[in-house]
């Protein structure tokens, strides 16, 4: 094990756990709505926007928070307009943003700056600091506050969106709500795993969870849990194995995955 | 004169991607605590008058107007007083859903945002439970309900909104004939208990309550009859409409 000074093992700690609760409870929303076209996109958009924050020498939060934003924004309404499936919008905005995230990253001069987009991909945990660990406190708080206080438009948008807007919920600013919250989390979440793994992190603990649990309540408390545990287990397993942080934590989550499908009540018969 | 409830004059809708209208050409008018049904072969455009009512159809041409309110502007706040069941409504297995949340959802629009449900709110969703007899499923996940069962609770969660216009959209389809029966009398005592006003749409003629006070029939997109039970049957037979499509 490499032997770490004990403050950046405790950000890293919280950063794990913080990414974990924020991500998974995003993810109820991406796996119960169907949304991993869009979200996926958008974790990509989010990369891409961080790489060019590189090349500019400017915060690659912000260009990533930029990113994904303006995607959110475009693609709720362009998936709905144009009545796009999703395997046509991934198949567009994926390598876009990909291809984008590359030429921007070409262009990057120096080896540190290498070093960084290289975080931007894979995720660079020990270098989250003490400011990003507020603002990732700040938007679990943020989202958590939001679930509270909207749940029930949340509750109605995830079990039918046109019952919703037939009784009068305004659907489309609680969708457009959360698709800007995917964009968001993906954002913050860059550091933790990276642009392309994060995406496994916000699906991976919400569809564990709904392998178990029939009450959408439920499952937004179990999900985070889950969330948070992996994102630990993952960490502590990366320290023990020297894995990279990122991949460890995704393959964690995604064992959990599989053993939860397999353990799933919802899949016996009878 | 009798207060009206629903008024669409020269209504056209067009899904989005057709060039043909859906609808066309049409002129209705609903009065309050009408029973009114609409018949026609499948394709004759009942759902989607149904939901160019509702505004979850955008207008091509003309004017809905629901309660006084062109449903074109702001059409949230005309839908907290329309309960709407829809046609063949199926949710997932796995769906975290529970029935008595589902039934409850049927007043998040009239609670309006940042209010919860409260007391009274869950027990206007259990007399709705009562009323359509799903009780005794109010914990069991929705997605594990059979097609009949999960139609009573579409229909529970309309009546829970408490709305003034109900628009039922072939609601018994997958109800047996006893179910459908019963059902039918719980509607029609609601209807005239609470002074709603009720827009069936079905394409089966054994569906029609004995109860509703006009009938419009519906054929390729127009409304081809409209008048009292026996004159629009009638018509609608001479028309040759019925063997085309309905099923007795």
């Amino acid at each position: 094990m490499i032997p770490l000074p004990i403050q950046i093992i405790i950000t890293a700690i919280t950063a794990s756990i913080l990414a974990g609760i924020t991500c998974s409870l995003i993810g109820v929303f991406v796996v119960q709505m169907k949304l991993s076209s869009i979200g996926f996109c958008m974790s990509h958009a989010a990369f891409a926007g961080a790489a060019l924050g590189l090349l500019l020498s400017t915060d690659p939060l912000i260009t990533a928070l930029a990113f994904a934003t303006v995607i959110a924004l475009i693609l709720g309404p362009l998936s709905e307009k144009a009545k796009l499936s999703p395997e046509v919008i991934i198949g567009i905005m994926f390598s876009l943003t990909m291809g984008l995230g590359f030429i921007f990253l070409n262009f990057t001069p120096g080896l540190a700056a290498t070093r960084q987009a290289l975080g931007i991909l894979w995720g660079s945990i020990f270098s989250v600091t003490i400011d990003d660990l507020i603002l990732l406190g700040l938007l679990t708080f943020f989202i958590v506050l939001l679930l509270i206080l909207f749940f029930k438009e949340f509750q109605a948008l995830m079990f039918n969106r046109k019952l919703a807007e037939a009784s009068g919920i305004n659907t489309s600013l609680f969708y457009f709500l959360i698709l800007f919250l995917i964009g968001v989390t993906v954002a913050f979440s860059l550091k933790l795993v990276g642009g392309l793994l994060v995406f496994a992190l916000i699906v991976n603990p919400a569809s564990s969870a709904l392998q178990f649990i029939y009450d959408l309540k439920k499952v937004m408390v179990v999900s985070p849990l889950i969330g948070a545990s992996t994102c630990l287990l993952g960490f502590f397993s990366s320290l023990l194995l020297n894995f990279p942080i990122g991949s460890s934590i995704i393959i964690v989550s995604s064992f959990t995955f599989c053993v939860s499908v397999i353990l799933s009540p919802k899949r016996r018969r009878g | 004169m009798p207060e009206m409830v629903v008024k669409l004059r020269d209504v056209e809708t067009t899904y989005e991607g057709e060039h043909l209208p859906a609808i066309k050409d049409i002129n209705l008018q609903v009065d309050l605590s009408e029973f009114l049904v609409v018949v026609g072969p499948n394709g004759s455009g009942k759902t989607t008058l149904l939901e160019t009512i509702n505004g979850l159809l955008k207008v091509t041409h003309g004017e809905v107007i629901v309660f006084g309110h062109d449903m074109a502007r702001n059409p949230s706040r005309v839908r907290k007083d329309i309960g709407y069941v829809p046609q063949d409504f199926l949710s997932e297995p796995s769906a975290p859903f529970i029935v008595r949340d589902v039934v409850l959802m049927g007043r998040y629009g009239k609670l309006g945002v940042l209010r919860r449900p409260e007391r009274r709110d869950l027990k206007i969703a259990e007399e709705a439970m009562r009323l359509v007899g799903i009780d005794g499923f109010a914990d069991r996940p929705i997605g594990k309900l059979s097609g009949g069962e999960q139609q009573k609770v579409m229909i529970a969660r309309a009546i829970a909104q408490e709305p003034r216009l109900l628009l039922l959209d072939e609601p018994f389809s997958n109800l047996d004939i006893d179910s459908r029966r019963r059902m039918s009398d719980t509607l029609c005592k609601l209807h005239d208990e609470r002074g709603l006003t009720t827009i069936m749409v079905t394409h089966d003629l054994l569906s029609i309550p004995e109860r509703c006070d006009r009938i419009i029939v519906m054929d390729r997109g127009r409304i081809i009859v409209d008048g009292e039970p026996k004159y629009a049957m009638q018509k609608a037979e001479d028309l040759n409409i019925l063997v085309r499509g309905l099923s007795l």
